[in-house]
């Protein structure tokens, strides 16, 4: 049934409907006379149209009664609500609201004013506001209305960890829950909805609307706000949108996409006057050992989302947060990256921090990166090799220690330690950065147990072969058809014969490789100055799988391979084809590239090691803890403030002792900190980012969502423009068709007087 | 120069003339100014034929001349031997008299204006050529009436009727013509001027009567824009000039009724005239007489012809 906004009006502008009958009665006594003649003619037509001409003057007549009534009415603000339900006042109407706060949502839309203590308007912020004005308009509005206010990353999250058992407590992440709208509980509604804050994550509305049917279902009048930025990365893959929308709809469901961002400028069409966002993307560690007092190369990558060039743009570094200089890109293409290089060293052992930021843009959360590492005061690297003849030092082994640790000036915090294979199983290889294996003959199946396990978790295992290398015991122990750690299946040791044809080639060719990289894309007279006389060869039969991750590294004039790598779980196997020291060739000796390849190799793997020191937010900050060396209490020490959270450790499914702060939501530095029984002080650092990706500020049309949503009836609001007014709650508005319904009787109205009219004609010719 | 080259003389400007003696000279002024030569025959000894002479006819038509060579009795008859008798019939009934709201904005000549001064007009174009004119002006029975006569003299008397007070009752047509078909004493034109508002049948009948006594019949039907295009608007409450009713009425949703039946009725009129062959001639106030009296003498003369 039809209720009105302002009903006052509608009853003082109701007796104006009258006006037309009064007019009529008042023209009835003010007429003229006029004698005249012909009045057989004019009383004929009376008698013929009397019904007719009474008819039309009544239709007229109530034409302009329905079109005062239907004026009074739009001025009233017609809605119809359903039943009788609003009269006895029964109805509840329910509204959830989805706020998308993810980063991508702190895209400045304007400067901030004073009036809003300053606040840059920013897409959350108009997101806000509009749910702070749904609330003050429900409380205005007659009947029972409830809203349940929730934001995406909070809801995803407890999605995450959700079964029947902690339902309850993924209800409590919800700011608001069933909470009922009442001038009385207005401001303490409004007092939460503005203390709502963005998060950092990346969480698009998807996850989170799971979360909103059982809220919905059963409700006899339910509305649901989706307050989102309409990022292209959330709704271009957005078919399980539709498909959680859909039965929310068939169930009666109003469905409002309110766009938070409307009017900002799309990244793909963005004026050249606009500042585009930029993006750190990564910032890593891209050589080198993180031992004390080494020079340590890093690399940061820039994204430009915009569509034009960008540059010089300066950067900020800091280092465990003390400033130093900084570094500036030329350039950055449009859509594309640009990386810049700088060095840092480290006097101590222990966790490090290093940040880089950017200029402030559109999207201030994604400008700045932090990177974690853990420094030593000198890395220790295993090397394996069976003892020489003489009980004495292989010299493969010396060969290669020598190179990895040069000594004199030259510090490349490692410290190398030979031991016999036997000390694969005694030994706790955790504590090694990297191990290397120098033509050991066959290994023991706890050796190789050992070995994997040191792989899976992370580890790079070097493999050099030699005269006393076994091919068949490689293949069968190490190599396992693939299973193994090995990279590859080895046929046998054969000679490089010269080559006639060419006598002047080098042996060795540097692939495209990280580690090699150095010595790629040109002659390299050092490289060139290595011959290569045997070699293991790869079985010619081996084709490795398209996703083994198998690479070369060095390969042979033959085209044979000399190094490969294959990754092995978390780690990664290598094998070198030749020996380590000058037998099978002359490359460790005098040769400069040995050293350079070699610590480029260790530096890759340690790398390896160091990559699990970063984390996305929210993902859960895990510290594992070995049972009966380890207390199982941990402080996590949180940015921006250190704010210190003590956590419990528990066995995980796997019967792993862990503990795991899980409350990841601002980007930066994390530590852990424990004591192992006998009072040894731990610590573990992780840097933790936002997700480059959502820096993306390309944003879907309309048009598009009408596309992405084919099939769900949804109404599309602008969060800026949207004056809530209660109208979904109070009933659908009828102004449109009831202006719809005055223009129509207006121009019937119209027509009607027409025909009863006089219009003069031109004047008959006598 | 043709009848619809001519600047007529408006029925405003006409209206502004007092006397109508005055207002059928500016007429007949403006009608000889445009037509140089008058349709009518005067006394004319064009010969036509010889018949053998017959009791009672008039001796002194004998052609002696014959009858002295072949001994043989023969009158001599020519084509036209006496002037034109001209009467005109001007309806005085209380329907001629509608006063349109118009005029309070300016001078305008009522329908009985508007047929005097056209009858008074062919009156003096008849005398001034020597034809007989006699005139009669009539409601439910003749109010005045003057017998044809040829004397310049006589338009004197022919203005003085027409300018006579009226009685105003409705009109009876039947009785009138009637009346006027028995007391013609010579067959002749005679020219109606009336708004022909009344008891349809009689004026239909009369003219049947008048056409079979030999009279050549005019019409002017004259009317008012007013009763042709009903441009009222407003409430209104119409009282009949000739019928005791009234009608209080929105005009403009009867308007469309009333055209239909004025224009079932002049269809009727010039049925009937057509019928009788009379020369049907409708005329509006609001239409320069010279022009209706110019439309009419060329179509006599036409027909003449």
């Amino acid at each position: 049934m039809p209720t009105f906004d302002f009903t006052t009006l509608l009853w003082w502008g109701l007796p104006f409907a009258a006006a037309p009958v009064v007019i009529h009665l008042i023209n009835l006594l003010r007429h003229k006379v006029v004698r005249w003649p012909t009045m057989e003619f004019l009383l004929a037509s009376q008698r013929k149209y009397r019904t007719q001409i009474l008819l039309k003057q009544l239709l007229l007549l109530l034409l302009r009664v329905l079109a005062i009534v239907g004026l009074v009415g739009l001025l009233a603000q017609p809605r119809w609500t359903a039943g009788l339900g609003r009269l006895l006042g029964g109805q509840q109407t329910t509204h959830v609201v989805l706020l998308d706060d993810s980063f991508s949502m702190g895209e400045t839309l304007a400067a901030g004013t004073t009036g809003e203590a300053e606040e840059d308007v920013t897409a959350f912020v108009r997101g806000r506001r509009m749910v702070a004005r749904l609330l003050d308009d429900l409380a205005a509005t007659p009947g029972r209305h409830t809203i349940t206010v929730g934001r995406c990353s909070e809801l995803a999250a407890s999605l995450e960890t959700a079964t029947p058992a902690t339902e309850e407590a993924t209800s409590d992440r919800f700011d608001l829950r069933d909470e009922l709208i009442s001038p009385q509980n207005l401001p303490a509604l409004r007092r939460v909805v503005d203390g709502l804050r963005i998060s950092a994550t990346a969480t698009g509305p998807t996850d989170a609307l799971r979360s909103i049917p059982p809220l919905l279902s059963g409700q006899a009048a339910g509305v649901l706000w989706l307050i989102t930025d309409l990022r292209s990365r959330d709704w271009q893959t957005s078919e399980p949108m539709a498909d959680i929308l859909q039965p929310l709809a068939a169930a009666g469901v109003e469905i409002h996409l309110v766009d938070a961002a409307a009017g900002a400028p799309d990244t793909d069409s963005e004026p050249a006057t606009q500042q585009p966002n930029l993006t750190v993307e990564r910032i890593e560690m891209v050589g080198g050992v993180p031992a004390s007092d080494v020079l340590l190369p890093w690399q940061i990558t820039l994204r430009n989302h915009g569509t034009h060039p960008v540059g010089p743009v300066p950067l900020a570094i800091r280092e465990d947060g003390l400033d130093r200089p900084g570094v500036q890109v030329d350039a950055i293409p449009p859509g594309d990256t640009a990386t810049v290089r700088f060095e840092s060293r480290f006097p101590n052992a222990g966790g490090h921090l290093v940040e880089v930021e950017l200029p402030p843009d559109r999207l201030a959360q994604d400008n700045q990166r932090t990177a974690a590492i853990e420094v030593v005061d000198e890395a220790d690297v295993l090397i394996i090799a069976p003892a020489s003849g003489a009980g004495g030092e292989s010299p493969d082994a010396f060969y290669l220690a020598t190179a990895l640790n040069p000594g004199g000036a030259a510090a490349t915090g490692l410290r190398p330690r030979i031991e016999p294979p036997q000390a694969l199983a005694a030994l706790d290889l955790g504590q090694f950065d990297s191990i290397w294996l120098v033509d050991v003959g066959r290994l023991t199946a706890a050796q190789i147990a050992s070995l994997e396990t040191y792989a899976r978790a992370g580890g790079g295992v070097v493999f050099f072969v030699g005269p006393t290398t076994s091919a068949e015991a490689i293949n069968t122990s190490l190599f396992r058809d693939g299973d193994g750690l090995f990279p590859a299946p080895l046929a046998g040791a054969v000679d490089l014969l010269p080559d006639p044809r060419n006598p002047d080639a080098p042996d060795v060719i540097a692939e495209t490789h990280p580690v090699v990289a150095i010595l790629s894309g040109r002659r390299n007279p050092f490289l060139d100055a290595v011959r290569i006389d045997r070699y293991m060869a790869i079985d010619r039969s081996y084709a490795p799988p398209a996703d083994s991750g198998f690479r070369r590294l060095l390969s042979l004039r033959n085209r044979a391979a000399l190094a490969v790598e294959r990754p092995f779980g978390n780690g990664l196997g290598v094998a070198i084809l030749t020996t380590a020291g000058p037998v099978w060739n002359n490359w460790s000796r005098n040769n400069p590239s040995w050293v350079v390849v070699m610590l480029e190799l260790e530096g890759q793997l340690a790398r390896l090691r160091q990559q699990h020191t970063e984390l996305l937010v929210g993902q859960p900050f895990d510290v594992a803890l070995e049972p009966g060396i380890d207390h199982i209490d941990v402080d996590f020490q949180r940015p921006p403030h250190g704010a210190i959270v003590r956590q419990v450790a528990s066995a995980t499914a796997s019967g792993q002792l862990t503990a795991r702060l899980t409350e990841t939501d601002t980007p930066g530095g994390y530590t852990a900190r424990w004591q192992t029984v006998n009072g040894t002080p731990r610590e573990q650092l992780v840097a933790v980012n936002v997700n480059p990706a959502e820096g993306s500020l390309s944003r879907l049309s309309p048009a598009d969502l009408g596309n992405v949503l084919a099939g769900v009836p949804f109404t599309y609001d602008r969060a800026d423009l949207l004056q809530a007014s209660g109208d979904r709650g109070r009933g659908a508005s009828l102004l449109r068709p009831l202006l719809l319904l005055l223009l129509c009787i207006l121009l019937v109205e119209q027509l009607v007087s027409y025909v009863v009219s006089y219009h003069p004609v031109r004047r008959r010719s006598p | 120069m043709t009848p619809g080259s001519k600047q007529y003389l408006p029925p405003e400007v006409l209206a502004r003339i007092g006397r109508l003696d005055l207002r059928a000279r500016a007429v007949v002024d403006g009608v000889l100014t445009g037509m140089h030569k008058s349709p009518y025959k005067g006394n004319s000894v064009e010969f036509l034929q010889h018949r053998e002479y017959t009791r009672g006819d008039d001796l002194r038509r004998v052609d002696w001349k014959v009858w002295g060579r072949q001994d043989r009795l023969y009158i001599k008859e020519f084509e036209d031997e006496t002037n034109l008798r001209l009467f005109l019939l001007v309806d005085g009934s209380a329907s001629m008299d509608y006063t349109p709201p118009r005029f309070r904005d300016g001078p305008g000549l009522t329908k009985y204006d508007y047929a005097a001064t056209l009858a008074a007009s062919l009156g003096w174009l008849g005398l001034s050529q020597g034809d007989a004119v006699g005139c009669a002006v009539f409601d439910n029975q003749v109010r005045a009436s003057l017998p044809a006569r040829t004397s310049r003299s006589h338009l004197a008397g022919l203005v003085s009727a027409l300018e006579q007070p009226r009685q105003k009752q409705p009109s009876d047509f039947l009785a009138v013509l009637r009346g006027l078909a028995e007391t013609l004493p010579r067959r002749g034109l005679v020219v109606i001027c009336s708004d022909l508002l009344g008891d349809r049948a009689g004026v239909f009948k009369g003219l049947q009567l008048l056409r079979q006594r030999g009279h050549d019949l005019a019409i002017f039907h004259v009317l008012d824009d007013d009763e042709l295009d009903f441009p009222f608007e407003g409430p209104t409450r119409f009282e009949g000039l000739e019928l005791p009713e009234e009608l209080a009425c929105n005009p403009r949703a009867l308007r469309a009724g009333y055209l239909e039946a004025i224009e079932a009725f002049l269809t009727e009129v010039r049925t009937h005239a057509a019928r009788a062959r009379c020369d049907y001639h409708l005329v509006r106030t609001s239409q320069p007489i010279d022009s209706a009296l110019v439309n009419f003498l060329a179509r006599r003369a036409r027909l003449r012809a």
